[in-house]
């Protein structure tokens, strides 16, 4: 599948949520641990050689699942293979929970959630729709009524 | 670089639903004719098929720090995809008409994660307003330190299932399925239209919530209220989740679980993110009024 590559690297450039050297080991049966620089930007999870300036490898995190393994471990799976684990190893206790945090808030469909839970609500409490003001109540991307899915614990579908 | 393209290409065929498709036709990179392509919109991702329903897409275009603009072409009712960085691509694509360009180009203008994230925090500090405009009420409503109210909408945002204050707190779900005592009198002394979420039932009712004696409406009243005014109590009114002594039954709470803004190591990276996409919005904002 053909993607926007330098684009993606170029985004991998931008100011990052959460960065740190962690352990990381792929999903792979014989990947072992490795020191990566791991970034967090948008929804993209990079993974960089300490070293080098350029990502070896990019992780969209939708679709996926983040759940804490040990006190300093934390795995991402995602749903279409959830075999295979994808595992970072932090530097703490407190470090390993804020990144499960930030992935977790890191999806796309995680912030539509919550935008429309605040839509919702502060048209509950006022009586307007809070983005009329904006001209964007019609669009798709902010319809209650879009059919997302609730209920399971993934960080997808929260 | 690599990518879990797997996984990629599972969200853009999973049955969470697409912000926009359609078909478009797209400039090839090598080659100048266009293809005509079904196009997948979902988040900042958009995904491109060959056929409305192959099964897998042949690319995708990650819409971060782009810009769309109509564009001089000789195809009728083009428009391009622009991005910010060195040597990067055009991606120059048209409709099939004039109401599906424009379509296309606002749907994808606001496509971006840090548009969604724009909107969001807006809207998350206008609740927040909002909340402390109808007074101190929700202050000793399940809080902790920073913004308590916001926690607890956010973990209503976020856990359907099983926490006690989610299912009153949106009248689209179904609502009480697990609930509680807590959730139901509210809804009982509302009218019988909403389904008014506890808490802003309470903030309506501020007083008479408050102040009605536990065993005036019977048993389940009474244990809302007893729940409500275990919070009053304890607290000085200002939230009493910090030494967790007399805490309400509410569910566990994440660290940071408030939506706050995710951005925590360091506003410089927020507000850069802010002005740069302030000056996005203005410049889509001026394109729309001459596109008028």
């Amino acid at each position: 599948m053909r993607f926007n590559e330098k684009e993606l690297v170029s985004l991998s450039r931008q100011p990052a949520e959460m960065a740190a050297e962690l352990g990381m080991r792929g999903p792979k049966k014989g990947d072992v641990m490795k020191r990566r620089l791991v970034k967090l930007v948008v929804n993209f999870l990079f993974y960089f050689r300490t070293d080098e300036d350029e990502p070896i490898g990019a992780l969209l995190l939708e679709q996926c699942r983040v759940e804490r393994e040990d006190k300093q471990t934390f795995s991402i799976v995602f749903l279409d293979e959830a075999e295979r684990k994808y595992l970072f190893e932090c530097n703490s206790e407190e470090q390993c929970g804020e990144w499960i945090d930030s992935i977790i808030k890191a999806s796309y469909e995680f912030m539509r959630k919550n935008l429309i839970f605040y839509r919702t609500e502060i048209h509950r409490l006022t009586g307007k729709d809070p983005l009329e003001q904006y001209g964007i109540s019609d669009e798709t991307r902010f319809q209650v009524s879009n059919g997302l899915h609730l209920g399971s614990r993934d960080a997808s579908s929260l | 670089m690599k990518l879990n393209e797997r996984s990629v290409a599972h969200y853009a065929t999973c049955d969470s639903p697409p912000d926009k498709t359609g078909f478009l036709f797209k400039k090839g990179e090598r080659n100048t004719a266009y293809h005509r392509r079904w196009f997948v919109l979902k988040g900042n991702m958009l995904f491109y098929f060959e056929e409305r329903d192959s099964r897998e897409p042949i690319g995708v275009i990650v819409l971060e720090g782009c810009t769309v603009e109509l564009c001089e072409s000789a195809e009728e009712f083009a428009f391009a995809i622009k991005f910010d960085c060195a040597k990067a691509r055009v991606y120059k694509m048209s409709a099939e008409n004039q109401a599906a360009m424009e379509s296309w180009v606002k749907a994808l203008s606001r496509a971006s994660f840090d548009y969604m994230r724009l909107v969001v925090k807006e809207l998350e500090r206008q609740l927040e307003e909002i909340q402390e405009a109808t007074g101190g009420a929700f202050v000793g409503l399940g809080g902790q330190q920073g913004r308590p109210k916001s926690s607890r909408r956010s973990q209503v945002a976020r856990s359907r299932s099983g926490a006690s204050s989610s299912s009153s707190s949106s009248s689209s779900s179904s609502s009480s399925s697990s609930a509680p005592s807590m959730t139901v009198p509210c809804s009982a002394q509302k009218s019988s239209q909403d389904e008014v979420p506890l808490i802003s039932g309470c903030s309506r009712e501020n007083g008479v919530a408050w102040t009605k004696p536990p065993a005036a409406n019977g048993f389940v009243e009474g244990a809302s209220c007893v729940a409500w005014e275990g919070s009053a109590d304890s607290g000085n009114g200002i939230g009493y989740g910090a030494d967790g002594v007399k805490a309400p039954p509410v569910p566990p709470r994440r660290r940071g679980a408030s939506l706050e803004s995710p951005v925590s190591p360091g506003t410089g990276c927020f507000s850069k993110l802010h002005d740069w996409y302030g000056r996005e919005v203005e410049e889509l904002r001026v394109q729309w009024l001459q596109s008028q």
